[in-house]
C-alpha cells in the first residue's frame, strides 16, 4: 500500500500517545486511598487528587461511584456528588469540584505567553437535572480563569462532552511544583465569582460561568463525572488509559496512606533514641511533590524485638520527599540503641497518612 | 482556631509543626501547601506554642 495523504492533525494526535497526554491524574476516579469509597461532606480531598470545596458546610456529599450507577462505557468507577438540599446560594457562595496540576505538568503548554497552547477537556458527565453547566480553568493565583459551559441534555444519562480553549496568553502561570493549572466543575456559584462564560478574565476566584444550573439548589440532586482528560490541542481524544499501578504511583507523588491491609502491618524502621521514643524511616513507593505532611489515626505501636509499646505522638523529623522519617514517642519502656520497627498495634483502622498535595 | 505547637525533632533542632488537637504533622517546608498556611497565620501575628512547652 502506498501512503498518499498524511494528516498532519493526525500527526499531533498520536504523538501525544507518546507521552503524558492526559494532564490530569485519577481522571477515572479509581484511586480512593483516603476514603476507600466512603462518603464525605467535608471541603476536602475526595478520590485521590479531587477535591471538594464548598463556602458553605453539609450543602451535599461526595464519594467515589456514589448512587452505584453504571458508569460510561469503558470506566469502572465516577466521582459523584449529591445535594442535601435545596440551597440558594448567596452571591459570594461557591461549590466545586477541583484537580489542582502541578506546573511541572503544564510546562509545555507555555500559558502566560504568545505561544501558549490550545487544551481540550472532556468528560463523562451525568446529573439528575439538565440545562446548562459549568467549569473552569485557572492559574495558581486565581486571577486568570476561563469559566467555560457546557449543556447536559438528558437527566440521568452519561453524556461525554468537550471543551476546547486557547491557552491563555497572559497571566503568570506557574511552571514549577506548584499549581500549574487549576480545573474545576462548578455545583453553585454566587454572582461574585461568576463570569461570562468561554473567555478568560482576570476576576479574582471565578468558578463558574454566570448563570450555570446550581447542584446544591435541588435537594436530592446528583452530579456524576468520570473519563476527566486534559490534554495539549483542540481535539479531544480518546481517554489515556494508563496502567492502575501508574495511575496510582502518579496519585501517591501528592498522597500516600499507610494502614488497614493487616492489623500488624509495618510501615517503618529505625532505632530508639530514649526509652520514649524511637526515630524510624520509611522509604516512599515515589518522590513525592514536597515534603510531606503527616496525618495520622490510633492505634500505631513501636515494635523493639520483645514487646510493642503503643504509640502517643508523630512527629516528623527530617524527612525528605523520598524517605519520611518520624519521631515516634510512646509513654515508657522502650529501650535506648534497640532496633525499633513501626506497626499497626493490633489495628486495622491506624492509618499514616502522607499528604503533598498542591 | 488552629493553634500550632513547634517541635524539636532527635537532634534537638525545630523540625515541624504541630497543629494542637490534631494529630498532624508539618515540616519546615516552604513548598508544603500546610507550612505555607502556619506562614501566614505566622504573618497574621500569631504566634505558636515553644518546643518542649
Amino acid at each position: 500500500m502506498t501512503l498518499t495523504t498524511v494528516n498532519a492533525g493526525m500527526l499531533d494526535t498520536q504523538a501525544q500517545y507518546n507521552g503524558f497526554k492526559n494532564r490530569i491524574i485519577n481522571g477515572a476516579m479509581v484511586n480512593d486511598q483516603r476514603n476507600a469509597g466512603a462518603s464525605g461532606t467535608a471541603s476536602t480531598y475526595t478520590v485521590d487528587r479531587w477535591g471538594y470545596f464548598g463556602s458553605q458546610a453539609s450543602k451535599g456529599t461526595w464519594q467515589q461511584s456514589a448512587g452505584a450507577v453504571t458508569p460510561p462505557s469503558g470506566f469502572i468507577n465516577y466521582l459523584g456528588f449529591t445535594s442535601s438540599s435545596a440551597y440558594s446560594v448567596l452571591t459570594t457562595d461557591q461549590f466545586y469540584l477541583y484537580q489542582r496540576i502541578e506546573g511541572l505538568n503544564t510546562a509545555d503548554l507555555s500559558f502566560g505567553s504568545a505561544s501558549a497552547a490550545y487544551v481540550t477537556l472532556s468528560f463523562w458527565v451525568r446529573s439528575s437535572l439538565t440545562g446548562t453547566f459549568g467549569g473552569f480553568l485557572t492559574n495558581s493565583a486565581s486571577n486568570r480563569t476561563y469559566p467555560f459551559s457546557y449543556t447536559i441534555s438528558v437527566a440521568n444519562t452519561w453524556e461525554q462532552k468537550t471543551v476546547s480553549v486557547a491557552g491563555d496568553t497572559t497571566g503568570t502561570w506557574l511552571t514549577t511544583s506548584g499549581i500549574g493549572i487549576g480545573v474545576g466543575f462548578n455545583l453553585g456559584t454566587g454572582a461574585t465569582y461568576s463570569a461570562t462564560a468561554n473567555a478568560w478574565t482576570a476576576s479574582a476566584f471565578v468558578t463558574a460561568p454566570t448563570g450555570a444550573t446550581s447542584v446544591v439548589g435541588t435537594n436530592g440532586a446528583t452530579f456524576y463525572i468520570t473519563g476527566v482528560q486534559l490534554e495539549k490541542g483542540s481535539t479531544a481524544t480518546s481517554f489515556d488509559y494508563r496502567p492502575y499501578g501508574t495511575e496510582l504511583a502518579l496519585c501517591q507523588r501528592y498522597f500516600i496512606s499507610y494502614g488497614g491491609t493487616t492489623q500488624y502491618e509495618r510501615i517503618a524502621v529505625g532505632v530508639c533514641n530514649t526509652t520514649t521514643t524511637a526515630s524510624c524511616m520509611t522509604f516512599l513507593p515515589v518522590p513525592m511533590r514536597t515534603t510531606p505532611t503527616l496525618a495520622h489515626t490510633a492505634t500505631w505501636g513501636v515494635y523493639e524485638g520483645s514487646n510493642v509499646y503503643t504509640v502517643t505522638s508523630i512527629v516528623v523529623d527530617h524527612p525528605t520527599p523520598l524517605v519520611f522519617n518520624a519521631s515516634y514517642t510512646v509513654a515508657s519502656g522502650l529501650t535506648a540503641n534497640r532496633v525499633a520497627n513501626v506497626l499497626a498495634n493490633n489495628s486495622t483502622a491506624a492509618r499514616l497518612q502522607l499528604s503533598a498535595e498542591l | 482556631m488552629i493553634q500550632y505547637k513547634l517541635q524539636k525533632g532527635s537532634f534537638g533542632d525545630v523540625v515541624a509543626v504541630t497543629i494542637i488537637g490534631q494529630n498532624i504533622s508539618i515540616p519546615l517546608d516552604p513548598d508544603n501547601t500546610d507550612y505555607q498556611q502556619y506562614l501566614a497565620w505566622l504573618a497574621e501575628g500569631n504566634t505558636p506554642e515553644p518546643a518542649g512547652a
